[in-house]
């Protein structure tokens, strides 16, 4: 009896080769008659670059092409309108404007590494520069919409007979007002961005780690002026994402055109100083939440407002009250109001949990300012504003445990014997304090298309065009595949980080897994019936002119007519090497519900009554993400997400020089991200409550198809979410000092 | 990277003959090579002075004898090191990295650069590196700037960690040239940047660190070193302070006080010395004495904090050092 290893301990089925250094990532790769490509970022903010002297490079050893900025030699074209959100809004190299403090203005390809970068040191540039417009306080509000549906990003929910949020606030017995600053932070992926472009003929082949392979193809070829079939992406092993690797940034689209142009292969990877600006960033903002409630905590009214940057040469659109203020509690009256300015500052992006880890830092903030102020205590707070149905909408959940998450989460921390009163724990030099939050996340279900093949070895491949971004897709996938086709993991190979495959989940929005999972159970179903109408029709079959109906398949055998055999015996006895068949889920979901993963964290700090370091000392977090796939990897995920966020309470800061536009960090001992010193041991608890309304193609009976996969929601970001606003609640519970400007770092507190 | 020509040098006179203005001698490299790679340094030729006798790590009737070729990592470990002067093991092993500490060698820290942000950034004006284009950090991102011995040509932290503790025991540094050899005491080896931030300390060129001597002293085993700053390792310090003190019961008849992440060098503070002197050692007294530990001090921007930062580190390292006794 072969059991599911559906929501087991699976270790990585790719563990062996990371740590033996036998994966491959893009920069790993060989290829003949290899050259490469260095780049020359620019060294003011905003202006025209009046002359680029490359004569030095060009003479340098080992130099092939110098590209400069305006000089027209690389061919690259726009995105289409339909597509311009997924990259920036300029082509590279194809003026002389210079948009942001860090753009590339030039490519160096060289014989070698090193003869590319030092080359690139001789370029000298002289520009026509203007004072950038770098600061968030300075710059004209635009509204930040609109949305997909044509709307305004602005929402306002009013009680009858209300005429405005202010007047709902008015009206409260407590009102807590806050204002919230975040600065600017960054993916810091361990991979630097490394592309190898190889063209054969009209077709290149790029290697480079990508978030959707499928639609890097399609951008990468506008940008290039080819068709998305005349591009092949492979990514199988990728050091990180996190939002960093969902669009095609410059590096890509200039290491292939490079290609193009010198008919050699180009390998172009981007240092870490170039990381900070050429590969996105988190914006800048500032918040401001108010909270009208009665004197025993239940609220009336929830006003959310963001001021965000947006770098002129494009980025993301910074919507922080979504799927926070519109999700969290149960409120009759809401308004979310998100703007923008315009910087001229380095293209930004997506980073995990995007708008949801800096909302969900204000309004958790301001909860627990609530808690202080009404005295009710934080936990038994969000339980009296339980939302049972979303308040923006009205929709219900198609699944929320989130009660169950507090409770369990103040069982397993601890939190009954704490004090609401600050500094009530003192032990030697140390101030310790406790705090909460709470966390949500949309699980919104992407198209996916997996391949299975049936093998005659009685293995079976399950081939998807997903990304593994250090995730574990490839582990998921092969649990997804054994469970599907009843067969032990070990004789189950995944197959991804290919766009030649079919084209997989998107490794975005945590999304991945259960988009991925439906359409591997229904590509196990599909294969199954071709076996099974191999088995029939074949005349070398035992079962040569039955009807398919009277076959089982059960754990990878064939069953019928008094007869069984696994599936690999019989084709190796029609000589037959496999079977397969490919399936399709589309996106989407039931409609009538709303979809989100719940969580709620609980941190302990400790901090130095003298010199106020903050050091997080317990940190527990339970989660609501439907079913479990893979618990080992889920927790790693959480644990993972909890760390993005206690990094981005204490750590993590990119100043932005006034008068230069320039980031002011651009190491990783500059910008500073946790060591293992800084984190304890991450509590994890996963509910593992199937979802029932995200069962998939078979309900929740798949017949002969394994279905324990199904009912999943996504988990990547949802530790990212609300653990800031945690540890700031501890901190100020040991302190009594509310800082809501991020990071909470020893100097705020002096 | 620039290239240079590299050789090795297997004598001091050897290395001495092949100094000259456009040559860097490298030890660990943890700083050479680093700036080498940044554009930063772009020395002609580089002398690898690695297998020169510079070692060893000795004690005698003067004190320790410390080979400027002696890895971090090999002194901070070394017992006679950890057991009389406990300070010095301190301060090593709270700087860097285990990598870099078993790389970097003793002669090499205490001529590190410092770690502005600017400095290290060739697109950016900096008097230190480029004598005359002025300083971006003094409008800048100076969250981590020096304090104290700043002037408005450079605010530059010093960077070592080794060298503070190094400064409260009295530590003399023995340097050798084609001219002959000389000690200068630590604490008058740095410079302060003034006008001319490019110098930082007295070393003639083609001089080179042989080794340090730190005194024996009754205080040298009752010190301590304090490292604060944002994450628990890795990281240079925002303060820091070694404090060492000699007791006659709970009197202090002797205290030795300087602090790191606050100067342009490694920096003395006699006035709050001279205030613990003869006061019974509570957190009334610390409190007191450090009172005016910043005065002189000129903050910026982003760096305010640090007069309060440094007065706490102050108290702190001195209640820590009392109750270690």
């Amino acid at each position: 009896m072969t059991v599911s290893p559906v929501g087991r301990e699976v270790a990585r089925v790719d563990g062996r080769l990371k740590v033996t250094g036998a994966a491959r990532y893009s920069g790993d790769y060989p290829a003949t008659n290899m050259s490469y490509a260095h780049v020359v970022t620019s060294t003011v903010a905003r202006g025209t670059i009046r002359s680029i002297d490359t004569a030095a490079a060009l003479a340098a050893p080992g130099v092939l092409r110098v590209y400069a900025a305006g000089d027209g030699r690389l061919r690259l074209y726009p995105l289409a309108p339909e597509f311009s959100f997924f990259g920036e809004n300029y082509i590279p190299l194809q003026d002389t404007t210079v948009r942001y403090y860090g753009q590339i203005i030039a490519v160096v390809v060289a014989e070698s590494v090193e003869q590319a970068r030092d080359a690139a040191a001789l370029i000298t540039v002289a520009y026509d520069a203007q004072p950038p417009r770098a600061s968030l306080a300075d710059g004209p509000r635009e509204p930040s919409g609109p949305t997909s549906s044509g709307e305004l990003s602005s929402v306002t929910v009013l009680a009858p007979g209300v005429a405005s949020i202010d007047e709902a606030l008015a009206a409260s017995e407590v009102v807590v007002e806050a204002d919230f600053e975040q600065p600017v932070q960054h993916h810091a992926a361990m991979e630097p961005h490394t592309v190898l472009a190889e063209w054969d003929g009209d077709r290149v082949t790029v290697h480079a780690g990508a978030q959707m392979p499928t639609p890097f193809t399609i951008l990468l070829g506008q940008r290039l002026g080819v068709l998305p079939q005349q591009v092949r992406l492979i990514g199988r092993y990728v050091g990180g994402g996190f939002g960093a690797r969902v669009i095609v940034w410059s590096e890509a689209p200039l290491a292939a055109a490079a290609a193009r142009e010198l008919g050699r292969p180009v390998k172009l990877a981007l240092t870490r100083e170039q990381m900070f600006t050429l590969v996105g960033h988190r914006p800048h903002l500032t918040q401001r939440v108010r909270l009208g409630a009665s004197r025993n905590g239940v609220l009336s009214a929830i006003s959310h407002e963001s001021v965000a940057e947006r770098p002129a040469a494009g980025g993301w659109n910074m919507l922080p009250g979504e799927s926070t203020s519109d999700t969290l509690y149960n409120t009759p009256n809401l308004r979310i109001k998100p703007q923008w300015v315009i910087l001229d500052m380095p293209g930004s992006w997506a980073m995990r949990a995007p708008d949801e880890a800096p909302g969900a830092f204000a309004l958790e903030t301001a909860m627990d300012e609530l808690a202080v102020a009404t005295g009710v205590d934080p936990v038994e707070l969000r339980l009296r504003n339980y939302a049972t149905v979303s308040p923006s909408t009205g929709r219900p959940w198609s699944s929320k445990h989130l009660d169950e998450c507090y409770r369990d989460g103040a069982r397993r921390f601890g939190w009954s014997a704490r004090s609401a009163r600050p500094r009530a724990r003192v032990d030697g030099e140390w101030l310790f304090g406790t705090g909460m939050s709470s966390a949500a996340y949309p699980a919104a279900r992407q198209a996916a298309s997996v391949r299975i093949r049936l093998l005659d070895d009685d293995t079976a491949v399950v081939s998807t065009g997903t990304s593994d971004l250090g995730t574990g897709a490839w582990t998921m996938v092969a649990v997804a595949g054994a469970d599907a086709l009843g067969l032990p993991l070990e004789r189950v190979t995944p197959e991804i980080g290919d766009s030649a495959l079919p084209p997989g989940a998107p490794a975005v929005g945590s999304g991945a897994t259960h988009s991925t999972v439906p359409a591997v159970v229904a590509a196990a179903r599909d294969t199954i019936d071709a076996l099974k109408q191999l088995a029939v029709t074949h005349s070398g079959s035992p079962w040569h002119g039955a009807n398919a109906k009277d076959l089982r398949y059960k754990q990878g055998r064939l069953h019928g007519n008094g007869r069984s055999m696994t599936f690999g015996k019989l084709l190796r006895a029609l000589g037959s090497r496999g079977v397969d068949a490919t399936a399709s889920e589309p996106a989407g979901a039931p409609s009538g519900y709303t979809f989100h993963t719940f969580g709620a964290h609980f941190c302990e700090v400790r901090v130095n009554r003298f010199t106020r370091e903050i050091r997080v000392t317990r940190f527990t977090t339970v989660v609501d993400a439907g079913r479990i796939i893979n618990a080992r990897a889920a927790r790693s995920q959480i644990v993972g997400g909890v760390i993005f966020g206690i990094s981005g309470a204490l750590l993590e800061e990119n100043h932005l020089e006034r008068d230069t536009g320039r980031l002011a960090a651009s190491t990783l001992a500059d910008y500073l991200v946790p060591v293992n010193a800084d984190i304890p041991d991450i509590d994890v608890h996963l509910l593992d409550r199937p979802d029932p309304h995200l069962t998939g193609p078979l309900g929740e009976d798949g017949g002969e198809v394994g279905t324990r996969s199904l009912g999943a929601r996504g988990l990547g970001e949802i530790g990212t979410v609300g653990s800031a606003a945690a540890v700031g609640n501890a901190v100020f519970n040991a302190t009594g000092i509310r800082i809501r400007k991020l990071p909470i770092t020893l100097d705020k507190l002096l | 990277m620039r290239a240079y020509t590299f050789t090795q040098a297997r004598s001091v006179r050897e290395a001495h003959s092949r100094a000259g203005a456009h040559t860097a001698f490298l030890a660990g490299g943890t700083t050479l090579v680093d700036l080498m790679k940044l554009d930063v340094m772009a020395p002609a030729h580089v002398v690898d002075i690695n297998g020169l006798p510079l070692r060893g790590v000795t004690l005698d009737r003067r004190g320790l004898h410390v080979g400027a070729l002696e890895r971090m990592s090999d002194v901070a470990a070394n017992p006679t090191v950890r057991r009389h002067y406990p300070v010095i093991a301190r301060a090593l092993e709270l700087s860097a990295s285990a990598q870099l500490r078993n790389m970097a060698s003793i002669g090499g820290n205490l001529l590190q650069r410092t770690r502005c942000g600017y400095f290290r950034d060739v697109a950016t004006a900096c008097n230190k590196r480029e004598p005359g284009s002025g300083c971006s950090a003094l409008t800048g991102w100076n969250r981590g700037h020096a304090i104290l011995g700043t002037s408005d040509d450079c605010a530059a932290t010093h960077p070592s960690d080794l060298a503070v503790a190094l400064v409260v025991l009295g530590t003399d540094v023995h340097l050798a040239s084609a001219r002959g050899t000389r000690t200068v005491p630590l604490d008058g080896f740095y410079t302060l940047p003034g006008t001319t931030p490019h110098v930082e300390n007295v070393l003639r060129p083609g001089e080179l660190i042989t080794g340090i001597t730190v005194p024996r002293s009754a205080w040298a085993a009752h010190s301590t070193y304090l490292k604060i700053r944002d994450r628990q390792s890795y990281e240079f310090a925002l303060a820091s302070a070694a404090v060492a003190l000699e007791m006659r019961g709970d009197t202090i008849t002797k205290a030795r006080i300087a602090v790191g992440g606050m100067g342009t060098r490694p920096w003395r503070l006699p006035a709050v010395e001279r205030a613990l002197t003869g006061h019974r050692a509570t957190e009334a007294t610390y409190e007191a004495a450090v009172r005016h530990a910043a005065s002189g001090s000129k903050t910026l921007e982003h760096n305010a904090f640090k007069p309060a930062l440094l007065r706490r580190t102050l108290v702190r390292a001195l209640t820590a050092l009392e109750e270690q006794r």
